[in-house]
């Protein structure tokens, strides 16, 4: 699953992260156009990108460390988008992903051209700064911060063209002066559709639904989030700047400065920093929700660095903030989504809520299937001493018990048949077969000879159902087959072989 | 949530085979180590047909290997799994703490439910339940399948 991430993405499953180090310790710019040339991005939008990232950084000193980082400023949309795709991406693999997938999204951020493309990034960053319409912005993990303060100064929706947020330059400068607020504001606003359509495009890009769950309730969580952050533009002014600021140089303090619940969104680097250099380490499943990323890389705590493995959760409102809690949070997130899902699993879990009693269910129910199987396993033991089975009278049967759809006995022979006849044919099998031993097999071949005239006349049929009834009986078969042995008998071979080629 | 066929199907034939390596090897088996032999074949073929995507499989294709027969379970399918698993296991045994108090009610479940999965000990706990999630489908497909084997084979007395 993991390099079905970044297959979608064009982009090698493990040659981000590996360029993306490199690119963040040493040159940036390079490392970001190889980069972008992987992803198909046209290059020529990062760099404009990276002068911005500049512009920005001298401005907001704090939010650019390294190059790299310049080319992709974060705001606080990154976290959400890393958020989400740490979900998505440790959906997959368990916290791997969102260490790959971090980095190719922040490449691509910077290079917008796979924003565009939906279906190259599989795993879309949600919040999109600002912008709405493409999913892409969301990928554009590292440059969110950037972004979204560019985007909600110039107030264009559209991120699709990356022209555009290139474009008005002046208008940088302006929003600079209130680069945090806007963000807070018009970033918050946008992305919860943009997070939206990101979220609906990877449920469909998906097609595991506990993928779309995840999204879903990401989605939801981000919405949360956003609402939450807009009433609180105001603190983000000066506050944000400081932060900034602060972000640079330290990665703690800023946290709990004025809006701690949304801050840790608009400004990645406060909390999102500090939490990555603290859970750089943890595992990437849980951890990544926390910042744990690689800023212990020397990359400045910007949000813009390319995020490994981390998620970026939003405080809500009135809830702790630090790093731990933060983590935490998404660790329980994530795990409730889950248990969502089995409960639609296990019989009689829906009316149960809370964990114990689901994780009670579960292991009942777990521990049923198990003696399930071993009371079967015994019982298919004990089956097969008795070895008189008449195989025709047993297939039909089968079939009669085991689908009631099929209305001819024959059928399933059909299509099945006309395989094993083909293997059969194929195939020299290592007779050690003594067809006299065993007749069953004597009798298996005129049928399936016979069913085989009659292979095409079964449309209607389902074929999985057919070939389970075949399989079945077949299998029942088999099973004589292995009693014979245990006799040794021989013949079982050829059906053996035969059913092997299935 | 029904178990899809094809699942079913894919388990059935990885369960013939597997069968078919135990006649071979084996002439005569009391009815035990035939009963041993089946459930066996059957988790194998249930784990192999989730092709290595799952923790659990891969554990449970691990310990198959290591503990039972070796015909039964391909070398190439195991090897990797079981060192991964090896690997998993002694970094866990010498970075974690035994504790003996399990803390609360989740905890406790949540211990018990990493025994009943195979490899679950060395998840953590959101990997866990997806873990589970896939093993109880799997589950499920397999006894249905046998189920059915077992009709089939009793209709006919």
């Amino acid at each position: 699953m993991e390099n079905q991430f970044f297959i979608n993405a064009g982009i090698p499953p493990h040659a981000p992260p590996l360029q993306f180090g490199s690119s963040l310790s040493s040159s940036p710019m390079s490392g970001w156009q190889s980069l972008s040339s992987a992803m198909e991005i046209q290059s020529q939008d990062c760099f404009p990108s990276t002068d911005y990232g500049l512009q920005y950084e001298s401005a907001l000193s704090s939010m650019v460390s390294s190059s790299a980082a310049s080319n992709c400023n974060i705001s606080g949309e990154s976290l959400m988008i890393r958020e989400l795709i740490g979900k998505l991406g440790s959906i997959g693999n368990s916290g791997e992903i969102p260490q790959h997938s971090q980095p190719m999204l922040a490449a691509s951020s910077c290079y917008g051209t796979p924003l565009n493309s939906p279906p190259k990034l599989n795993l879309p960053l949600p919040t999109s700064m600002g912008l709405n319409s493409s999913v892409a912005d969301f990928s554009a993990d590292p440059g969110f911060a950037e972004r979204a303060a560019r985007f909600s100064c110039f107030g264009s929706r559209s991120f699709n063209g990356r022209t555009t947020q290139f474009g008005p330059n002046g208008e940088i400068a302006a929003y600079r002066s209130n680069p945090l607020a806007a963000n807070a504001n018009l970033p918050r606003v946008s992305s919860s559709p943009a997070l939206k359509a990101m979220v609906s495009q990877v449920g469909g890009s998906k097609k595991n639904t506990p993928l779309q769950n995840r999204s879903e309730l990401a989605n939801s969580q981000e919405e949360s989030t956003v609402s939450d952050q807009n009433p609180e533009p105001g603190l983000k002014g000066s506050n944000s700047r400081k932060r900034k600021a602060v972000h640079k140089a330290k990665t703690k303090e800023t946290s709990p400065s004025p809006s701690p619940n949304a801050s840790k969104v608009i400004e990645p680097n406060e909390a999102s920093n500090e939490k990555r250099c603290k859970l750089s380490e943890s595992n990437g499943n849980e951890n990544g929700s926390g910042k744990a990323e690689e800023d212990g890389k020397g990359i400045n705590t910007k949000a813009p660095e390319p995020p490994k493995d981390y998620i970026h959760v939003r405080a809500r409102r009135g809830q702790a903030t630090d790093t731990h809690s933060l983590a935490e949070r998404v660790r329980r997130e994530k795990i409730s989504e889950r248990m969502k899902l089995l409960q639609n699993l296990v019989p009689g879990c829906s009316k149960v809520a809370g964990k114990a009693l689901m994780l009670d269910e579960i292991i009942n129910y777990v521990q049923s299937l198990q003696r399930q199987v071993e009371f079967l396993s015994m019982k298919l033991a004990s089956v097969n001493t008795r070895l008189d089975y008449n195989v025709e009278s047993l297939m039909s049967k089968e079939v009669f018990q085991s689908n009631n759809t099929l209305q001819h006995p024959m059928f399933p022979m059909n299509s099945a048949a006309s395989a094993f006849l083909g293997h059969q044919t194929q195939q020299n099998p290592p007779l050690q077969a003594n067809t006299a031993i065993c007749p069953k097999l004597n009798t298996h071949l005129p049928q399936i000879n016979q069913f085989i005239e009659t292979v095409s006349g079964y449309p209607a049929f389902c074929e999985g159902d057919l070939e389970t009834l075949v399989q079945m009986g077949f299998g029942q078969n088999q099973i004589q087959e292995m009693a014979f042995h245990s006799q040794n008998f021989q013949g079982l071979n050829q059906v053996s072989d035969m059913k092997v080629r299935l | 949530m029904r178990p899809c066929n094809s699942l079913k199907l894919e388990f059935l034939k990885n369960w013939i085979m597997g069968l078919q390596r135990w006649s071979f090897s084996k002439k005569e088996m009391g009815i035990l180590e035939r009963k041993k032999a089946i459930k066996l074949s059957a988790d194998i073929a249930m784990a192999s047909a989730r092709n290595g995507t799952t923790r659990w499989s891969r554990a449970l294709i691990a310990n198959a290997y290591s503990k039972h027969d070796k015909h039964l379970v391909s070398k190439g399918a195991s090897t990797e799994y079981s060192r991964r698993i090896r690997s998993k296991k002694i970094l866990k045994r010498s970075c974690r703490r035994i504790r003996r108090r399990s803390k609360g009610l989740v905890r406790e479940r949540t211990r018990i439910l990493k025994n009943l999965i195979p490899g679950g000990e060395l998840m953590n706990e959101g990997s866990l339940i997806e873990e589970s999630l896939d093993y109880i489908v799997s589950l499920r497909a397999q006894v249905d399948v046998m189920r059915s084997l077992v009709s089939a084979s009793e209709v006919d007395r």
